[in-house]
């Protein structure tokens, strides 16, 4: 069970504390939504304001792609960069992805000061709306949520709401075996004790699928994607300066035609692109306004890098990289 | 576009990424030393098997290709010391995207030298039979729709 109240207390107070004394150029943290109980993303500059810094299940977003904006950043002619570090608050998936930047040297240690807060899942937005379709509009944005051990308690002037977790958990928390973070400066909370499960237990219906089927099955989830780009514009580790689907000179690689075929491609190339190094924060489902499950893909991924290389991406910076690194005794030819 | 109805008219197009250095050696010995080999690979020479960014394989296969071969030396035989090494790591991963989006056992990486001329006319032969057993790439419809 976690008391979201006092972890915010503790958020707040380290926030305020490393603003006062100028350690940290801002933290990067949540706010509450205006008429919204779901959590934004906001920037705080002043120890004043350190107290709008909020906590709970809500806070979904990861907010490492802030991050990797702030040290891609190039300074203007003639202006001193200003290089301290920058406060961030995470939570323990965010916390594996800075892990992976530090690894593959986007994001320097010396440059991130990080709040790891622990977190026993989060609450998909969408499931929420379901839950409180009941209560009355104007209400929603002021409800309150604690944690109840196998449900969430939902306070609102009115009767109080008792809802299961498996109903409102975001898909990626069910199936998440790491509680803790993994990299902080201040930890906050209690440590959770580490809980021993399937992790692969969600794409199990998948992988039973013969081929036709499991092509059928993504022909109807991709042929509904519009490209967007979300899914990639909120990737932590979709840092390239120029990323190969905004390019068209001197090779167009994907055509902005959104058929099938082609999202087929886009979805396989930045599989790709991800494979050892997505540390499913689940951002891109979040994001995504199609509900494509795009996170189940980037799982298969998870499963064999860690099946067939040992590589698990997001635990310790020392880890060579899936594909920056080999072994003479890989598995070799008719690859499976 | 033409009907492909009997699977036995089928003749697959295959995409053949061959290393600089073993395998295009290998295809080449097999031209000169005469061996039958299905006419049905497009070979494109690379300078080793890491030069194949999973991406030339992806793009083959949007395009309508039925398959893609990929060939370089033997392990602990590339040029690059290490290139095919790391070859295997990626064509494993893309394989099991492969796989996962129901398009699996059309992508074959095969390790071939430069002596290894009948080998090679044996390994386009056996793809080309198991790629015409499983049928077009469904990505070729798309110029129908
Ligand atoms: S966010 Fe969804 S719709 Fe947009 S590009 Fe990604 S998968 Fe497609
Ligand atoms: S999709 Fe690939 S190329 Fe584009 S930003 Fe992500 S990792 Fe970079
Ligand atoms: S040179 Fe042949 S695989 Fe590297």
């Amino acid at each position: 069970m976690t008391d979201y109240k006092a972890l915010e207390k503790q958020i707040q107070d380290q926030a305020r504390q490393w603003l006062e004394s100028g350690e940290v150029k801002y933290v990067i943290g949540f706010e509450k939504g205006d008429n919204s109980p779901v959590c934004r993303p906001v920037f705080i500059y002043k120890p004043e304001d350190a107290g709008k810094l909020a906590w709970g299940p809500l806070c979904n977003n990861n907010l490492t792609k802030y991050l990797v904006e702030e040290v891609q950043i190039k300074p203007k002619k003639g202006e001193e960069p200003d290089l301290r570090p920058v406060g961030i608050v995470v939570k323990p998936c965010d916390s594996k992805t800075i892990v992976e930047l530090m690894k593959e040297n986007i994001v320097p240690r010396e440059r991130v000061k990080i709040i790891g807060v622990i977190s026993e899942g989060t609450i998909n937005p969408k499931a929420l709306d379901k839950a409180l379709k009941d209560v009355p509009l104007d209400k929603i944005a002021g409800i309150q949520i604690l944690d109840g051990g196998d449900n969430f308690t939902i306070k609102y002037d009115g009767e109080p709401l008792s809802v299961p977790k498996d109903e409102l958990l975001n898909g990626k928390c069910k199936v998440c075996v790491v509680h803790n973070p993994v990299v902080y400066d201040i930890f906050v909370g209690d440590k959770v004790t580490q809980i021993d499960k399937d992790e692969f237990e969600d794409i199990a219906d998948l992988e039973a699928m013969s081929d036709e089927e499991r092509y059928e099955y993504w022909k109807e989830q991709l042929s509904k994607c519009i490209r967007c780009y979300a899914c990639r514009d909120t990737c932590p580790l979709c840092y390239c300066e120029e990323c190969v689907f905004d390019r068209t000179k001197p090779y167009n690689w994907n055509e902005k035609t959104v058929d099938l075929p082609e999202n087929f491609f886009y979805h396989m190339v930045r599989a790709m692109h991800l494979a050892g190094r997505c540390v499913d924060c689940g951002g891109c489902e979040r994001v995504c306004p199609m509900d494509i499950p795009i996170r189940k893909l980037n799982r298969f991924l998870l499963k064999r890098a860690k099946e067939r290389f040992k590589v698990v991406p997001g635990i310790n910076v020392e880890d060579k990289a899936m594909f920056g690194d080999y072994d003479i005794d890989d598995p070799g030819e008719g690859i499976k | 576009m033409i009907e492909m109805d009997d699977k036995s008219d089928f003749e697959p197009k295959i995409i053949g990424f061959l290393c600089n250095w073993c395998s295009y050696a290998g295809a080449d010995l097999a031209g000169v030393s005469r061996f039958q080999y299905p006419a049905n690979v497009r070979v494109i020479r690379v300078m080793c098997s890491s030069r194949i960014d999973p991406q030339f394989v992806l793009k083959a296969l949007t395009e309508g290709a039925d398959g893609v071969l990929i060939a370089g030396c033997h392990p602990g035989d590339c040029h690059y010391i290490e290139g095919n090494y790391r070859t295997r790591r990626r064509i494993a991963a893309l394989d099991k995207i492969l796989e996962k989006y129901g398009l699996s056992d059309r992508v074959f990486l095969e390790w071939v030298s430069a002596s290894e001329g009948k080998r090679f006319a044996e390994v386009v032969t056996d793809i080309t039979n198991k790629l015409k057993e499983l049928g077009p790439n469904p990505h070729k419809a798309r110029w129908e729709i």
